[in-house]
């Protein structure tokens, strides 16, 4: 039995713990937030240790692993220090402030057999899953060119208050919202060698963007764009839509289903030349235990095979995570030579 | 309870295969006259049962509803709340407990905030996470005023949240509030049917009715679908199917008589927008012998 901890019980902390305290091989024994409101009744009804320093809980309750899911600015200190009890990490995206910080992670864990996972969540969707294994395949040949698009009702009006709108505490569409799908990117397609046509953009936050786009270019003849907006009120929720061309065919993908055209079908899965329209039911596994979404127990299931197989991380470590914040990165740097 | 029920998730842009359906759906329905039309066309076709998300647009339904009360003199209602995005949205603006306080006190009257201050306290903070519960479930409610309800669901994602937690008391002070206050059924949505099953009978509520995604291609019924077949079948409770269709992938005559060969199951809700798909699923219901007589007796 592994001995779990959460750090920081907002939505994403309730939702985590939620989905792993029925995990048969898993027991929660504390839980570590600064409110007291969520506290109190945390312990009450689950029965759970609670603590405000996450420090004293590390020390005291023994653990396994720990899910980080408090505000982005308090990754970098609390990973470092349960690098440093030897637990097994699973953090929330994206991975820290800054690439500084991400770097300092990442070496402290050479060495360290310890399960490092970022919430990536979106590399567990069933759709996405599809679409890599199509791309490993090679079955759009050559790639030329890629639109991701993102878009969201996340923040419709000024929001003075709330980390969410605070650039030190890892605030802003680019961090908090746009770094799901450049991470789908580097994951799909690649890190590209040159950015440009960056923009970042202010549509009710003043110390944050709420939109941006930007263009990547790969040495090969590949060039894609990113379009992400947290502010638009005709969506219900987040959605992603992806499409992707090569000199074989084209992909366009959401969370639900995806449709592939094809100049010459590739050999498996029922595909035929022209238009292939694939839904999620077509494909979908059900789950162990289902909160909000399938890809959300998987992630979480992955990380605790992991854990208990002793298999080495591949999906969304925190070297994926570094490589994400080094995009976000260079996206700020990029969109700030075009004002100067 | 009733063997038929519409649903309403098609009005809200919900379609948990397409995107572009739901954005369909979503442009179609954006004027309120559009859904009542659809609402209508059930009615005529003999389904007075509606379940509804507590979404704003349903709020104006009911005004509708209260002003043509002959019109819809046997309409009978199975609210679902609360409406999840409502929520989510103000999260993120403010963070739970900035969220829940918004809400808490846009729920209350002066008098009842009044009371509230005296009982100590301004904010959640201070309070006990039932007595928040019990505010937002009269608020969320509080549209079906004077309307006929029937029994009154915990929407899914609340739903699976608590029962991940294995917040027992939540639970049975949830059920006894909705019995104590409405003298109605508590009732529950969730995508985890058999671990609720069990949970909601160790809880001690009784016979509970629990409604979830059951359908032939085994869709949104986790952890599997033999699971789901075992516990509707030996389990004492009342299941409800929704998403017969699984959106849209299995055709209709099989989606009704795989619902109709899982015996014990009370009702079926399902959604459509055209009357000639909403007269269709309804005939094919009505063909089928349905294996409990009376849907309100306990024989199990």
């Amino acid at each position: 039995m592994l001995r779990g901890a959460v750090i920081g019980f907002g939505r994403m902390g309730l939702t985590h713990f939620s989905i792993l305290n029925n995990h048969p091989e898993v027991q929660f024994v504390a839980v570590c937030d600064s409110s007291s409101f969520m506290l109190k009744n945390i312990g009450k009804y689950t029965g759970v240790e609670t603590f405000k320093d996450y420090r004293k809980m590390i020390d005291r309750s023994g653990l396994d692993f720990v899910i980080v899911a408090t505000p982005t600015g308090m990754h970098a200190e609390i990973v470092k220090y349960a690098i440093q009890s030897n637990l097994h990490i699973f953090v929330e995206k994206p991975f820290a402030l800054n690439v500084q910080q991400g770097e300092e992670l990442v070496e402290m864990l050479k060495g360290k057999k310890l399960v490092n996972q970022i919430g990536y969540v979106i590399r567990f969707n069933d759709v996405f899953i599809q679409v890599k294994k199509l791309l490993d395949a090679g079955v759009l040949g050559d790639l030329l060119t890629f639109k991701m698009e993102m878009h969201g009702p996340t923040l419709l009006k000024d929001a003075k208050s709330g980390w969410r709108s605070k650039k030190q505490e890892g605030g802003g569409c680019l961090y908090d919202f746009a770094s799901h799908s450049i991470d789908l990117i580097n994951y799909l397609i690649g890190v590209p060698d040159e950015i440009t046509g960056s923009v970042l953009q202010h549509i009710h936050s003043i110390n944050v963007e709420d939109a941006l786009c930007s263009t990547f270019l790969y040495q090969s003849n590949l060039r894609g764009n990113l379009l992400v907006n947290w502010s638009d009120p005709s969506y219900r929720k987040p959605a992603y839509r992806f499409e992707v061309m090569g000199r074989k065919g084209k992909i366009i993908a959401d969370l639900h289903a995806y449709k592939a055209f094809f100049r010459e079908a590739p050999s498996f899965d029922g595909f035929t030349e022209g238009w292939n329209q694939r839904y999620i039911t077509d494909f979908v596994k059900p789950v162990r235990f289902y909160v909000r979404g399938f890809e959300f127990t998987r992630q979480l299931d992955y990380f605790i095979d992991s854990i208990i197989n002793a298999t080495p991380c591949e999906m969304c470590t925190f070297e994926d995570g570094l490589k994400t914040d080094m995009m976000i990165e260079r996206i700020v740097e990029d969109a700030a030579k075009r004002r100067a | 309870m009733d063997r038929i029920i519409f649903g309403d998730n098609q009005f809200f842009g919900i379609n948990h295969m397409s995107e572009e359906k739901a954005q369909a759906q979503s442009e179609r329905f954006k004027d309120i006259n559009a859904i009542i039309k659809v609402i209508d066309t059930a009615y005529d076709c003999g389904i007075h049962a509606f379940m509804f998300n507590t979404h704003d647009r349903v709020a104006q339904l009911c005004d509708h509803f209260r002003a043509n009360p002959e019109k819809y003199s046997d309409l009978r209602l199975y609210p679902s709340m609360p409406y999840a995005h409502k929520y989510a949205n103000a999260v993120n603006e403010k963070g739970m407990i900035g969220a829940l306080n918004d809400f808490v006190f846009a729920g209350r009257s002066v008098g009842q905030a009044l009371q509230t201050v005296v009982r100590g306290g301004l904010t959640v903070i201070k309070r006990d996470m039932i007595e928040v519960m019990k505010i937002l479930v009269d608020a969320e409610i509080r549209m079906f005023k004077g309307l006929n309800v029937k029994a009154v669901f915990l929407q899914n994602i609340i739903t699976d949240l608590l029962l991940g937690l294995g917040a027992k008391t939540v639970f049975v002070d949830f059920a006894n509030h909705i019995r104590s206050t409405y003298g109605v059924d508590p009732a529950f949505n969730t995508m985890n049917l058999p671990r609720l099953v069990d949970f909601l009978l160790k809880c001690g509520i009784e016979n509970p009715i629990v409604c979830s995604s059951i359908n032939k291609i085994g869709y949104l019924m986790n952890p599997d679908k033999p699971s789901y077949e075992k516990t509707i079948e030996t389990k004492p409770f009342r299941p409800m199917a929704m998403s017969i269709l699984a959106s849209g992938a299995v055709a209709p005559k099989e989606a009704v008589e795989y619902v109709a060969s899982q015996k014990n199951i009370r009702s079926i809700v399902f959604g459509a927008s055209s009357k000639a798909h909403i007269q269709e699923t309804k005939d094919m219901i009505d063909q089928h012998e349905w294996s409990i007589a009376d849907p309100l007796t306990i024989d199990r």
